[in-house]
């Protein structure tokens, strides 16, 4: 016997974990068809493994798979067998420390190995998040936590120290993550193996990771933009997933408020978009009308908001701007027609024949259209675009655009979601972060009024809310906070 | 390791609110720094306590007692600060349920893998525990650091600020 994947449990219930992601993460690990399960037995199931590929991924499989390993910790030689607690988000170990976004082995409980104590079995368990958003060093970056981690390269990871763990030949852990600790730099350097396999597998060059370094942070920004924009665009290199990746990035850089709008943005989108790609991934028309009708018109709006955020643009540039998005007449009917179609289906589920449409819409009305990160950043942009797409087919020239344009800016910009992030700014921070929103997003008197005003009204007692928007009281010398920031100097 | 000119309550915590919130509990905590120097604090959870006897639900922003085990990476806390003279608020979100790691006994129990999960919808008592210095963090180099058998962010603080909350309603259980 060696290794399992744990289907059942006393004390939980079968949705806490998520077996069969665990298998496929092994048969990503694998690549072969020799990788099987055994039917469950005792809340179990017995992973075997007919080798038919070489490369250390497969070689290690096999190894932990199909070795009974008998090690001797020092009371003589057991049998211990591994078993795989795959997404049991809600796990807290008995130190306390939180399994989500994480991944670890715990060595049999009289091993007396690092992790044993936490362990109340006689097995070495390997627990890992199978859906962990984790980013580590990149190998050559100087200690960028920029590289993600997928769930089988975590899980990998962890079968490394498992080996080591059920062959008693566990290296020295300690606490520090930089530089790596020996167990740890053993562990990296087995993940790269997979990490090579599986770039090999699609002829490109692996990124690895950095074997000195082992920190990580928990941090979807690492993680592949938009999977809806990679899915009807059908590659995660297309203009449109580099285009909302730059416009993240933008946004994001450098400031602590765009992180935490961002892992909002991204805690809300993930909570639908697995299901709305696989409900898009069979219907060919309906991903072209999206694209045609959503993604590209909203890639068009935050292109240009990038644009706007690294200069000040005129309405009359911001006008010719737009009109630039659409280099001839018969560009900008076929674009109106798609936003009209998309807008009607978005609105009463029209103009679709199949059923996957009306289950999409489902899932958006009730897991996207509710949250207000989505409203913001995806739905308003497109409705706006679609607004002024209407009056540039009416015959609005540059400046009468970019006067529309301004104004529906004024209303939409101001209203971006506040983060609870902002209460917990030391003020001389808040006043960059503030800073920064001015210049990149806000821009204009009128919408730099509404968004203080909104923070203020949020945040009525926080001190460096009081301090920063204060501050811009006495410059002014006005009387009370709402009079003032009619002329934020920022 | 950091110098430690500060006293144990130049930080101190108040539970503002704990509310469920789908399948979580938000909790939301407010910070006085009444130092003359800003002081410097974990932000996140790092380890979540129930203890089932008395109903209370323990975070802590701090990694004392947590065991440096063999794993995917090594994650520091979220640091913050807090200007000398003023609050912050930090708001938290933890599972409304821990599942723990246990092992069956008794009748074909023999020692097999089981849990046990705790639902926090009636927690009696929620308690926080916020881990600070008056300085920030920084990595210890010296040699003996890699000895320690503590988190560097175990070794970083000088003081906890602590705060309880009795919730105000009871969420029922889910059917």
């Amino acid at each position: 016997m060696a290794t399992f994947i744990l289907q059942d449990a006393t004390g939980i219930g079968s949705d806490d974990l998520d077996p069969a992601q665990g298998f496929i993460d092994m048969s990503i690990i694998a690549n072969d068809t020799g990788l099987g399960i055994a039917d469950p037995a005792a809340g179990k199931q017995r992973m075997t493994y007919t080798r038919t590929g070489n490369g250390p991924p497969r070689l290690r499989l096999d190894a932990m798979i199909n070795t009974a390993f008998s090690p001797n910790y020092g009371s003589g030689a057991n049998n211990v067998d591994t078993i795989v607690v795959a997404g049991l988000k809600s796990l807290v170990l008995g130190d306390g420390s939180l399994m989500a976004n994480n991944a670890t082995v715990l060595p049999p409980r009289s091993s007396g190995l690092p992790g044993a104590s936490l362990n109340p079995t006689e097995q070495c368990l390997i627990i890992y998040d199978t859906k962990l958003t984790v980013c580590v060093a990149r190998a050559g970056s100087g200690g960028s936590l920029d590289l993600p981690v997928s769930p089988p390269v975590a899980l990998y990871h962890e079968f490394s120290h498992a080996f080591r763990v059920v062959t008693n030949s566990l290296l020295a852990v300690t606490g520090i993550c930089d530089p790596s600790s020996p167990e740890e730099r053993a562990a990296i350097i087995d993940e790269n193996d997979l990490r090579t396999d599986l770039a090999s597998r699609q002829g490109a060059s692996a990124t690895l990771r950095d074997p000195g370094n082992h920190c990580g942070i928990t941090d979807s920004d690492c993680e592949s933009c938009c999977i809806i924009a990679t899915l009807v665009s059908r590659s995660p290199g297309s203009r449109q997933v580099q285009m909302l990746r730059c416009a993240r990035d933008h946004f994001v850089r450098g400031t602590d408020v765009g992180h935490a709008f961002f892992e909002h943005f991204f805690h809300n989108y993930y909570a639908f978009s697995p299901q709305a790609c696989t409900l898009m991934a069979g219907d060919q028309s309906l991903r072209c009308q999206l694209l045609e009708g959503f993604v590209d018109p909203l890639l068009d709006f935050w292109n240009v908001m990038v644009e706007r955020g690294r200069r000040v643009m005129s309405s009359t540039q911001l006008g010719a701007a737009f009109i630039a998005l659409h280099p001839d007449r018969l560009h900008a009917e076929r674009r109106h027609a798609a936003l009209l179609r998309t807008s009607a289906y978005w609105d009463s589920g029209a103009g679709q024949s199949t059923e996957a449409p009306a289950q999409l819409l489902a899932l958006l009305r009730d897991r996207a259209w509710p949250s207000p990160y989505m409203q913001w950043a995806l739905v308003a942009p497109v409705r706006l675009m679609h607004a002024l797409l209407t009056r540039y087919l009416a015959g609005a020239d540059a400046p009468a655009i970019g006067r529309a344009f301004t104004e529906a800016l004024d209303e939409w910009a101001p209203e971006v979601p506040i983060s609870t992030l902002w209460a917990a700014l030391p003020a001389a921070q808040m006043r960059r972060e503030l800073g920064f929103c001015e210049r990149a997003l806000l821009q204009t008197t009128k919408s730099k009024n509404r968004f203080r005003q909104r923070l203020g009204e949020r945040f009525p007692d926080i001190t460096a809310v009081a301090r920063v928007l204060g501050r811009v009281q006495a410059l002014d010398e006005g009387d009370t906070w709402r009079a003032t920031t009619a002329n934020p100097t920022t | 390791m950091a110098s430690d000119d500060s006293k144990p309550d130049d930080l101190t915590a108040a539970i503002q609110s704990v509310a469920p919130v789908d399948t979580h509990l938000q909790v939301v905590v407010r910070l006085q720094n009444k130092a003359a120097r800003a002081l410097h604090y974990v932000a996140e959870v790092r380890a979540t306590r129930y203890d089932p006897a008395t109903r209370t639900l323990t975070l802590a922003l701090s990694d004392e007692g947590r065991e440096v085990i063999p794993g995917l990476a090594g994650k520091l806390p979220v640091f913050r600060h807090v200007d000398p003279g003023s609050q912050a608020e930090i708001h938290l979100s933890v599972p409304d349920k821990i599942v723990k790691l246990s092992r069956a006994v008794g009748s074909g129990g023999s020692g097999e893998l089981a849990f046990e999960t705790q639902q926090l919808f009636d927690v009696r008592e929620v308690v926080v525990e916020v881990a600070w210095a008056d300085v920030p963090y920084y990595q210890d180099t010296r040699a003996s650091a890699l000895q320690d058998a503590r988190l560097p962010a175990a070794r970083w603080e000088q003081h906890k600020a602590r705060a309880t909350k009795r919730p105000d309603k009871k969420r029922p259980p889910k059917s």
